[in-house]
């Protein structure tokens, strides 16, 4: 059931709070060895919360589509009285006496938290094998990643643990697991989404946003989750939206632009073809596909990542002479961003300004834009490189590689799933708009995908 | 991508008192060189004017009580 759905069914009570929060923590418990999904189940806590939501909305006191939902957040969200650890040995035993934003909000709808998601260690990585806490297991294939760094959300979702996951995205942490997955994840527009009590990445890429099985879920979720807190300076006072589409939204006369550079480069070919099949059904629902040439991101690529190591490597400073406490691929990038001069930090923000209004001028010839969300589907764990498009590549350059210059430009986008590869793995499909254009990008996405995504045999 | 000259990162760490072992400084030296070779030209094709894109605003005391 998906979460729009499981509301509808609570109003008209044909199902209890206390009946979906048991299903949810049923399936977790059947499925979460297998999964690693989920790191700290909050069983108890959650049937009260659920019993308490029963008896407001028996009361007639509905708090919106979150109320009685089971829900989760990955574990750099922190939450009062349980424990935070960020997949990071350093706060294994870190229990936090307040919650973030995202999260007070989220209980003020009314949600129920059941569990806290596993992730790549600190955020930092897209595999989500986890040195501490195990490895997230893809729920299409064992075998594979789910992706990351929000893994365990991603796996949760697609297993249909949850209906909604949050996670968090400062190079493609929410967009790569669920391309990988097979589900929705929303990366909203920078400021759009209080950054609070989340553990911090890098502060000037990171993003918070939800992971669903419907584009419209997504948007239910952004609904309670966006809006100005003072809490984040970087928090925008832009009113928030509507951001639930028609159930069939009109994209007639839209224009959709079409990258002919970068995006469609070293592709899997079974990744290819199913994003061109998104370019045509959009044509064949009234859209305009417009072809062009977008800025040099692999430049906004080096920018990001040089952004990342420095602020990473800030952020951690205080804990990076305790080496045996980190997983080794964290340790690597930890270090460059310590050797890394000021200087090039600062220039990599110049550059981010200039390509920033480079970007900027796009929006007059395309209302978004369709990329593949990764070039390639779910690696197997522990593969480091993968061939994509005949050449080997490094598995988290290759993962990142079209996501990542979303962040510093600070853009909207969603990842849908789009079709398969010959193995059944799931294919993303990137929609990426101007600033705070998540209704629109949001709407896009529904007209292609309208129902709920496909489920894996569990 | 053109590397014109490569720092030597061994000595950077010990002259910043980096406790990072040699090690992992030869495994991560490659990285670190490409990333610098990437930056170099396009930060040499940076107008002068451009300022970062991170910003600093003062603000009086109660501008900050009120925005609370």
């Amino acid at each position: 059931m998906t979460l729009l759905e499981a509301a509808a069914a609570l109003r008209r009570r044909e199902v209890s709070s206390a009946e979906l929060t048991a299903a949810a923590l049923q399936r977790i418990e059947r499925l979460n060895p297998s999964t690693n999904a989920m790191q700290t189940v909050m069983a108890e806590a959650a049937r009260e919360c659920a019993k308490k939501a029963d008896e407001e909305l028996a009361r007639g006191e509905g708090r919106g589509p979150l109320h009685g939902i089971p829900v989760a957040v990955k574990d750099l969200f922190r939450t009062k009285g349980v424990r935070t650890t960020g997949g990071s040995n350093l706060f294994a035993d870190h229990v936090p006496d307040y919650d973030a934003t995202v999260v007070e909000w989220l209980r003020t709808g009314g949600a129920v938290l059941v569990s806290k998601t596993g992730m790549h260690e600190l955020a930092y990585g897209i595999t989500s094998s986890n040195p501490h806490f195990g490895a997230v297991r893809n729920p299409w294939d064992r075998g594979r990643i789910p992706g990351g760094s929000s893994g365990g959300s991603g796996a949760a979702v697609a297993a249909g643990m949850v209906p909604m996951a949050m996670g968090s995205d400062t190079g493609g942490s929410i967009r790569i697991p669920a391309c990988f997955c097979g589900v929705v994840g929303l990366k909203p527009t920078y400021g759009r989404v209080s950054r609070y009590g989340a553990m911090p990445l890098a502060f000037s890429l990171d993003h918070m946003g939800p992971l669903t099985r419907t584009v419209r879920d997504a948007g239910a979720v952004l609904n309670v989750i966006a809006g100005y807190d003072p809490r984040d300076q970087t928090s925008s006072r832009r009113p928030v939206e509507n951001y639930v589409p028609d159930i069939a939204p009109s994209i007639r006369g839209l224009r959709i632009g079409m990258p002919e550079n970068f995006y469609f480069e070293r592709l899997d070919p079974d990744v290819d073809a199913a994003v061109r099949a998104a370019f045509r059904a959009a044509e064949s629902l009234g859209a305009r596909i417009v072809a062009l040439t977008v800025p040099d991101i692999a430049a906004i690529n080096t920018v990001a990542r040089l952004i990342l190591l420095a602020e990473a490597s800030a952020q951690l400073e205080p804990h990076l002479e305790q080496r045996d406490r980190f997983g080794a691929d964290v340790l690597a990038l930890l270090d460059q961003g310590r050797l890394l001069p000021a200087t090039d930090y600062i220039n990599a923000q110049r550059l981010r300004h200039e390509m920033q209004r480079e970007f900027a001028a796009l929006w007059s010839r395309v209302d978004c834009l369709f990329t593949p969300t990764t070039p390639i589907t779910a690696p197997l764990i522990g593969e480091t490189t993968v061939a994509a498009g005949g050449e080997s590549e490094d598995v988290r350059l290759a993962a990142t590689r079209l996501v990542r210059a979303i962040n510093p430009l600070g853009l909207p986008a969603v990842s849908i799933p789009y079709g398969a590869d010959r193995r059944g793995l799931p294919v993303g499909l990137q929609i990426v708009g101007r600033p705070f254009a998540e209704a629109l990008i949001l709407r896009v996405a529904q007209a292609l995908v309208p129902g709920e995504v496909p489920v894996p045999h569990l | 991508m053109s590397t014109d000259w490569k720092k030597d990162w061994k000595k950077i760490a010990r002259a910043s008192g980096l406790s990072i072992p040699d090690s992992a400084l030869e495994r991560i030296a490659q990285s670190l060189d490409a990333l610098e070779a990437d930056l170099r030209p396009l930060v040499r094709a940076l107008s002068p004017e451009t300022e970062p894109a991170l910003a600093f605003h003062a603000v009086v005391p109660q501008e900050a009580e009120d925005a609370e």
